[in-house]
Parts: structure tokens; sequence; C-alpha cells
């Protein structure tokens, strides 16, 4: 067994896939997971904030190749040069529907059941010939992909339900938070007839994607990976300040809602009888058992929240000609700013198989 | 997008790959110079303009760029000459715009995964396409710089009569005796010919371009055209030896590229300009004093007559003639003189449709020619 992925969500799916566009066969991969379908927790996530449509665009998807996206393949079902339209002024935003069916077909394809083995990985350590994953291999490329390491939950609201579980909505509703999740469960609340206070540390960004553009480019990934270790981390924390799409989808209804006296941000929940938490989830690799007994084990280099990585997303002290250790996913924004998107986990998962290819 | 700036030209190399092989399947020079234009305005923006203001580039952005980068390639062809047919020059551009689109979007993304995330950058393969491609297109203008046909520069007077043999630029000079022209690819510029039947001769031959030649004392024809094509610009033709003597004659070339006359003067010939069985456009001529017609298109001719001054002519100043099709718009035809020994179809006719011919009349000034516009013998006017 050749390579070993740690983790059964969306960002393993990505990388498994695309091992497989590369050419490696299932029975040379290993998948080390808790669940057997890599979009189930993703699925109970969006669900529970009732997200219809994806923030990323055509090419958010899971599948090696960016082409044909999903606003070609919306548009090949439907019979119809909207989407392609929608795609090219940048306002294509596949339904979440379609992403999963395409993630789950995906799945299928790619042999994803035939190298999954279903168990929690406690410890990744490095061995002679490459890394052994609780006991088991050794396998010589690991790719870390263990996602968010839970949900982060403020500790003024003890009671509060968090947003990415499931709820219903209350008839005076407070969320905390100002991104994607927040301004979701605004419109929610609202379109439920609940009144909604939002409880912000700050006014949210509007951009259309969890980072600038150039950031998912080497036009500005060259510039990020060239700053010493102090400038990316100042970068990763501005980066990480919440934000959401503007546009009239998100600013009419609150606009609305506002006139009415059914939305307006307070310091405190002032009455509501539901507080409801948008914040998303903890940050830092300390709050990952894994990733911390690995840092701890072989002593990797660290800046504040982040473990240091070299561009191509691995684990420099740990990787060489004969073995590579890579992190995808959220732990992965010391390469990839965005890591925690689809477009960050091919990232890792691209510069993976270019190693794994390479020294087959 | 995000590009590089390596990115782009990378990606604007291999994306030309579609136009470079159309232009070499025409085999045409010009061709392969307007591949060459293309590139070169386009990787000359991507350095001085695109990688310094555009950080992303969205996918509509490929509509205004285009429409700025054709206007340019545009300009650049006229001022440089490219001699490419204005419409297959267009297709040629519409081809390397979309398959611009294609393989950014599609094919790219498909065969280098990193594509977008390298910022259009092609790795190994991609920058040696590239360069294959630069080395096609410029290996392909040098070829067509050592094979361009020589240009001749005459000074003084040449005793002629001068034969052409060979794809030539004949620049300047007087030539006694005439000038036959027996090879495409032939030019004369601001070249005068004195004497000789015919003054310049084109037989058999395609591309030819008389720029603002004079013939002066000829004893046939000014300038004499069988089974070509030719471009006639700004040309003078007077002082004709004898009174059989015609402007231009452009006959028998009617399975052959459309021809020209633009611009030209002539004066005191007997017919200013005459066609049989050609495809021809005659146009912004300033055609005076002949001891016959001013224009005539016959004999199964089709083309148009536009923006021409006929002064005096005798019997009919502009005529469309025995099965002829004709627009003739927009001329002005003055004191046009009465044949008394002609029918009513001379009798001072300004613009006239004879013997089964069909002509299209518009918007044309006709001062003192007594018979009007008029159609005779089977022929159609219409206006």
């Amino acid at each position: 067994m050749r390579c070993a992925i740690v983790g059964s969500g969306l960002a393993a799916l990505a990388a498994y896939a695309t091992l497989r566009h590369g050419g490696v066969a299932p029975e040379e991969i290993a998948v080390f997971g808790t669940h057997e379908d890599p979009t189930a927790v993703w699925r109970t996530r969006a669900a529970a904030i009732r997200q219809q449509r994806m923030r990323s665009e055509s090419d958010g998807h899971l599948a090696p190749a960016a082409f044909p996206g999903l606003a070609v393949r919306d548009a090949l079902r439907r019979g119809s040069p909207a989407p392609l339209a929608r795609s090219v002024v940048n306002r294509y935003h596949p339904r979440v529907e379609d992403f999963l069916d395409h993630a789950s077909a995906l799945r299928e394809r790619s042999g994803w059941d035939r190298s999954l083995r279903v168990r929690r990985v406690e410890r990744v350590r490095a061995v002679d010939g490459g890394f052994a994953i609780d006991g088991d291999g050794p396998f010589r490329h690991v790719l870390l992909a263990t996602g968010h390491p839970g949900l982060a939950r403020p500790d003024v609201y003890p009671t509060a339900v968090h947003a990415y579980e499931p709820h219903e909505y209350a008839q005076k509703v407070a969320v905390v938070g100002a991104g994607m999740a927040a301004a979701t469960e605004w419109l929610n609340a609202l379109s439920a007839g609940a009144e909604v206070v939002s409880i912000r540390r700050r006014e949210p960004l509007r951009r259309p994607l969890n980072v600038p553009r150039p950031y998912f480019s080497k036009r500005g990934l060259s510039t990020y990976h060239a700053a010493s270790p102090e400038q990316r981390a100042a970068t990763l924390r501005e980066l990480s300040n919440a934000s959401y799409p503007a546009g009239g989808d998100w600013d009419e209804p609150l606009r609305l809602a506002e006139a009415e006296g059914r939305f307006r941000v307070e310091p405190s929940p002032n009455g509501s009888q539901q507080v409801i938490a948008a914040t998303g989830f903890k940050r830092g690799f300390r709050h990952d058992a894994l990733l911390v007994d690995l840092v701890d084990e072989h002593d990797l280099p660290t800046h504040d929240r982040w473990i240091e990585l070299d561009a191509d997303s691995t684990v420099a002290a740990l990787t060489d000609e004969a073995r590579t250790l890579s992190i995808a996913g959220v732990a992965g924004q010391w390469a990839f700013p965005a890591a925690d998107t689809i477009a960050g986990a091919k990232y890792a998962a691209r510069a993976f198989r270019r190693r794994v290819c390479r020294t087959r | 997008m995000s590009y590089t700036l390596i990115g782009r030209v990378e990606s604007r190399l291999v994306s030309a790959l579609p136009a470079l092989a159309v232009a070499l399947a025409l085999q045409r020079w010009w061709a392969i110079e307007l591949v060459a234009l293309m590139l070169g305005i386009g990787l000359a923006l991507d350095v001085l303009v695109y990688d310094r203001f555009i950080d992303y580039q969205p996918g509509w952005a490929a509509l205004p760029l285009g429409a700025l980068e054709l206007a340019l390639v545009y300009g650049a062809m006229r001022w440089s000459s490219v001699a490419a047919p204005l419409r297959w020059a267009l297709v040629l551009y519409a081809v390397a715009w979309l398959s611009a689109q294609v393989f950014a979007h599609a094919v790219l993304p498909r065969v280098r995964l990193e594509y977008a995330e390298a910022g259009g950058e092609l790795g190994r393969r991609g920058a040696l396409t590239a360069v294959a491609v630069t080395a096609v297109v410029l290996g392909g203008l040098g070829a067509a710089y050592a094979v361009r046909p020589p240009t001749v520069h005459l000074h003084g007077t040449i005793q002629g009569p001068l034969v052409i043999r060979h794809a030539q630029t004949l620049v300047g000079g007087v030539v006694k005796g005439g000038i036959l022209i027996r090879a495409d690819h032939v030019t004369l510029r601001n070249v005068t010919v004195v004497g000789g039947e015919d003054g310049i001769d084109v037989l058999d031959s395609h591309h030819v371009m008389l720029d603002n030649v004079r013939v002066v004392g000829v004893s046939l024809d000014g300038i004499h055209v069988r089974r070509s094509s030719v471009m006639i610009d700004d040309c003078k033709i007077t002082s004709p030896n004898g009174p059989w003597v015609q402007g231009i004659d452009i006959s028998f070339s009617m399975d052959k590229d459309m021809s020209m006359v633009d611009g030209c003067t002539i004066v005191g010939v007997r017919e200013g300009i005459v066609t049989h069985m050609t495809m021809v456009d005659v146009t912004n001529n300033h055609i005076g004093a002949t001891s016959l017609r001013g224009i005539t298109m016959g004999e199964m001719s089709m083309g148009a007559i536009r923006h021409n001054d006929v002064l005096g002519a005798h019997g009919v100043g502009i005529i469309c003639l025995d099965h002829s099709e004709c627009e003739i718009e927009h001329n002005t035809v003055v004191g046009t003189r009465r044949d008394p020994e002609g029918d009513e179809s001379r009798a001072g006719v300004a613009i006239e449709a004879h013997f089964f011919a069909r002509a299209e009349v518009r918007h044309n000034t006709v001062v003192a020619s007594p018979g009007g516009i008029a159609a005779f013998d089977g022929s159609t006017l219409t206006r």
C-alpha cells in the first residue's frame, strides 16, 4: 500500500479522486475515516443552515479537473445556456443538491468504497519507509485531511444552539456572528417569521469568495509564500474575518426587515428566546488531537495556531524524495489561505498527486 | 482567473495553435503575418497592460478585451500593409479568439489540473509548446520575408518596352514604350509610362496593383487588362496619341478575382473606362472630354459604378451594356453631348442601360445631358 488519506470528508474525496485520476489504483490507497459517505458531515451542516446554493462557483466541485464545471453540467441537463451566461459574469452558484449529487457520483465512480477503512485514527508517526497510522503501514505518502476540529461556541451564550446543528426558529432569535452562516441564518429566521437580533463584533466584510480571488492562484500566492512567518500569520488572521457575498439577494430582505423593525444589530440578545451561534469552527491545530500529537512527537515547526507547511502543503521536516506528509483542509492554511474551501482541498490534492506519481 | 505574466504569455501562445493551423492550411503569407500580428499585439498588451492592471480577469472580460485587440490588430494590419482579405482576416481572428476561450476554460484546465491555481502557467510541456508556436510563427515570418517580391527602384527614364515575368514591386521612374506584366503579385507604384501601343498591358496575371501610375501618349489603351485581376488606384491617363485610344480596358476576366478602378483621372481619350465580361468596381474616377462614352460596363460584366464624375462625353456618359448588371450610384454626369450620327440611344444620354442589361440607378446627378437616364433594347432600369 503506497498512499494513505486520513479523513473521510470532502477534502479526502477530492484527494482520492485526484489520485485516481493520476492512475493510482484503489488497492494502492487506504482511506481512514469515520464516515462511509464523504459528504455526510458537510451535508448535515448545510442542511442545518438550510443552505440552498454554494458560495463557490462553477468549478466548486470535487472532480480532479475543473472542466466540465457544474455550470456546464447544469446547462446540458437543462438544455439552457443560462447557467453558462451566469458563470461568465461570476453569478453562477451551484445548488447544494447538484453539488452533493456530483460528489456522490464521483464517490461511486472513483472506487472510494474499495479503499475506505472506517475507523478513527489516533496517531500518525514517521517511521522507516514512510508513516505508520495507528500501527498500520508503513505508507510512503500520507495526506491528512482531518477537517474542522469542532464547532466554536461562544462562552457567553452557553445555551446557544450552533448554526451547524439542526434547529428551528423561535419568535425572536439572536444570531451571533457575521459570516456566511450568520447571513444565511438571518434570512432563514426572517423567512420563518422571526424577529432577528444580530450580534457581531465587527461589520461583516462583503466579498464573493472566502478570500480575494488572487489568493486562489499563483499570482497572489507567490507573494504570500514569500512573506515572513509573521506577515503570513497576519494575512491569515485578516483573511479569517467573517465575510459574505455582496448583492441584492442578501441585502434586500435585510433592508425590508429592517424597515419593518424585524432586523436590527444589538450588543446582546435583548430578550431573544433563542440564540444561534453562527460562529464557525474552532481555530488552530491545537484543537485537533491527531495534529497536536504529530506536532509534539516530531517537534514540527508551528507559528501561532498554524503548522508551518511548504508551498505544496507538505510538512517539510517529514517529507523527502522517498516519502510525503501533506495536510489538506483548514489545517493547511499555511500553504493556501483558502485551504478550507473546495479549491483549497484540490490545491493540496494536486500537489500530493504530483509527489505520489513522481515517486511511483 | 488570476493570471501570472508567464501564465498569460504561455496561455496565449498555446491557444494560438488552432489559428496557426488555419493560417498554415491557407498557405498564404498574409495569414502567417496576421497570426504574428495578433500574437505580437496580444503579448505586448499582456506585458504592458493586462498584467499590471488586471489582478483578476472574469470570463466576461474576454468580450471587451477581444474587441480592443481586434481594433488594434486591424489598425496594425492596415498600417503594416498586410494584404489580408478583410473577410478572411476576420475569420482568422474569430478562430483565434474562440480557441483562446475554449483553451482557457476547457482544454487547458482539463489537460493540466493545476492550470487555474498556477495562474495559467503550463509547466514544462506547455512551455515547450509555447516555444514551438513562437518558432513556427517566427519561421513563417522569416520565410515570408525571404520570399517576398523584390522591390526595384527605377531612376530616370528607361527605354521599354519593359516585360515583367516575376513577382516584384516597381517604384518610380519613367518607362518609354510601355510595360507588359505577365506575373502574379506585381505592383507598380509611382511609375510613369510614355508612348507605346498599350501603356500598361496585364495578361493572365493576378493580384496586380497599379498605384499612382501615369500613362501619357499611347496609341491603343492606357491600361489594357486581359484574363487578370487588378487593383488600379489613383492613375492618370492623358494626352492620347491618336483617335482610338481607350483609357482603361479590363476584359475577359469573369472567372478571375474582382478588379477595381478607383480614383483615376482620364482625359481626352475615346472611351474612359471599358469592361467586358469582368467583375469590377469603378469608383471615384474623373473622366473628361472623351470622344465617345465615359464609362462602359459591357458584355455580361457585373459591378458597381459609384461616385464618378463624367464630363463632356459624346453620345452616352455611363452605359451598362449587353446583359451586364450594374449598380450606378452617386455619379455626376455633366454635359453629355448628342451624337448627331446616332439614334435616341446616343442622344446625349447621361446614364443608359442597353441591350438586356440591368441597371440599378440611384442618387446620380445629371446636368446638361439632353437624353437624361434611359433604357433601350430590352434593358431594365431600377431607380
